[in-house]
């Protein structure tokens, strides 16, 4: 169950949507391809309901979880079996580029019955691609897949991204995934959005901001703890080395070091420490949780 | 190509692919085929009226068997895989899915239907000692009307399989089942001692199966995403 989600992506823009099982990512999907209606407003894709309009769908490409893919026929067939449907052009010579661009041409004669889930999975993604969409929904695009191909998988949808411009929707449980490839993201919590944002405002928003300060001199780190524990705004100071870490609640960062530079404490290096998304997707289910009780 | 035929011959490619299926599918013509006509020509005085009575409904009854053994392959299979939810998310009209599905079970149901008849012809030769050839209408039941027939309960038994949930369709393929039994019944109540093959018959039979093919094409209408999607297995 779906309730007030309202979010728009960019043209090129690789878009997060995640969310615990359940929370309705699935069904925020099947809504924007057309498979459900909604009880209440539009989901508009390229400038057209989706549900209306089966033309539209030969711009836009879909990986579901099942790979789409048929276990009595082989690698090629599938492929060509799918470029016919969206008629592509000289679908031979398509489907033999992408077979060899996912390192399965020399299986293409095998049976997708006989295949890994690895290679289920970069079949499933040659085959959403095939058609060379405007629009790319993906649903957990490497579950399944070994380290290299998830490397490969994540660069084939940055350079889809970039070079193409292909606008990317991406259903993840994977979070390092997700900040390492989405521009945006949209936290799904029981069918209602709790975060969406850049990933840039997420990771450096927040009421406190981790912050860690290398002294250049370690017999000076006594002193600068001290110095700084007089201070108003910081918290949680911790030592380690000349390393001092600490929380900014209600002071900025060249506040500090101004003040220790200015008491003869030499500062090798600061670094404002952004918060992984895991800790922002942690804290939004929390109060999501907190909210819902 | 349309793209009715690009499923109808994916589904016939995948049909001829399903090595069980196809065994069982010809295991079955050849046990009726073979095994029935001595036991139905033995004791017959007019043995030609009696090939032609098996042609009727014999051939009918196997050809609609084959039709709902292929759709359950065709259209339930892919519900239950979920690869439906791809194929819904391409251009492809929920016409075009159904009428290339009908089209790719009729194929190869209408060709075992036309191999169960010529081995009831052998059998039936090989057990009179003279060459029985089926009348013209009874040869125009089989080429013609004994297909339409495959297409329109393959059609229907389609339609409930994508509307219906997978619990529903376990209990539909005894409702199934149990109406083909029914319905060889029937036919054979029908064509008693007295009942022969004629034009009229013929032609009934042919207006009943277009009868249901139109029925049947007129429910996709009825056809939508949400309820193949809401009825797929979790």
């Amino acid at each position: 169950m779906l309730d007030e989600v309202s979010f728009s992506v960019d043209t090129g823009e690789i878009f997060g949507y995640l969310g615990p099982n359940g929370a309705g990512k699935t069904t925020t999907l099947r809504v924007l391809l057309g498979l459900l209606s909604p009880t209440s407003g539009t989901a508009i894709v390229l400038d057209a309901d989706l549900s209306k309009d089966d033309s539209m769908r030969r711009r836009v490409g879909v990986l579901m979880e099942n790979n789409g893919l048929y276990d009595r026929l082989t690698a090629r067939e599938n492929l060509e079996y799918y470029a016919r449907l969206y008629e592509v052009n000289r679908p031979g010579n398509r489907v033999t580029e992408l077979l060899d661009f996912v390192g399965l041409t020399e299986r293409a004669g095998d049976m997708v019955g006989n295949f890994s889930t690895g290679m289920k999975r970069k079949l499933g993604i040659a085959r959403a691609i095939l058609h060379e969409p405007e629009i790319l929904f993906l649903d957990e695009p490497t579950s399944g897949l070994d380290p290299e191909a998830q490397h490969m998988v994540r660069e084939l949808i940055l350079r889809l991204s970039r070079v193409e411009s292909m606008t990317v929707f991406l259903n993840s449980h994977n979070l390092d995934e997700v900040q390492r490839i989405c521009s945006r993201v949209a936290i799904l919590h029981q069918g209602r959005i709790r975060a969406l944002d850049s990933i840039q405002h997420l990771t450096s928003a927040g009421k406190k901001t981790g912050f860690s300060i290398t002294l250049a001199d370690t017999t000076q780190a006594s002193e600068a703890e001290d110095l700084l524990s007089s201070f108003g705004g910081i918290g949680e100071i911790t030592r380690n080395g000349n390393v001092l870490g600490m929380m900014l609640v209600t002071i900025h960062a060249h506040e500090v070091v101004t003040t220790l530079v200015k008491n003869g404490i030499w500062v090798e290096e600061a670094r404002i420490q952004k918060r992984s998304l895991e800790e922002i997707y942690l804290d939004v289910m929390r109060q999501a949780e907190g909210d819902v009780a | 190509m349309s793209r009715i035929m690009v499923v109808a011959e994916k589904e016939v490619r995948q049909l001829i692919k399903s090595r069980n299926v196809m065994l069982s599918a010809l295991l079955f013509v050849g046990v009726f085929g073979i095994f029935t006509v001595p036991a139905v020509l033995s004791g017959m005085g007019d043995t030609g009226a009696m090939m032609d009575t098996l042609g009727f409904y014999l051939v009918l009854t196997l050809g609609v068997f084959m039709g709902y053994l292929f759709t359950a392959q065709v259209f339930l299979r892919e519900k239950q895989s979920g690869v439906i939810e791809t194929l819904l998310c391409t251009p492809l009209s929920l016409r075009e899915l159904w009428f290339g599905k009908v089209l790719g079970v009729t194929i190869p149901g209408a060709i075992l239907a036309y191999f169960s008849a010529i081995l009831i012809m052998v059998t039936g030769s090989a057990f009179t000692g003279q060459t029985l050839v089926p009348s013209l209408p009874v040869l125009f039941h089989i080429i013609v009307v004994i297909p339409a027939f495959i297409a329109a309960t393959s059609g229907l038994i389609g339609f409930t399989q994508f509307i219906l949930g997978m619990r529903e369709n376990q209990i539909l393929n005894f409702v199934i089942i149990f109406g083909i039994i029914f319905l060889t019944t029937f036919i054979r109540e029908l064509t008693g001692p007295e009942f022969s093959v004629t034009w009229t018959v013929v032609a009934a039979a042919f207006g009943l199966a277009l009868l249901l093919i139109l029925v049947t094409a007129w429910l996709t209408r009825f056809l939508s995403r949400e309820r193949i999607i809401t009825t797929l297995s979790e």
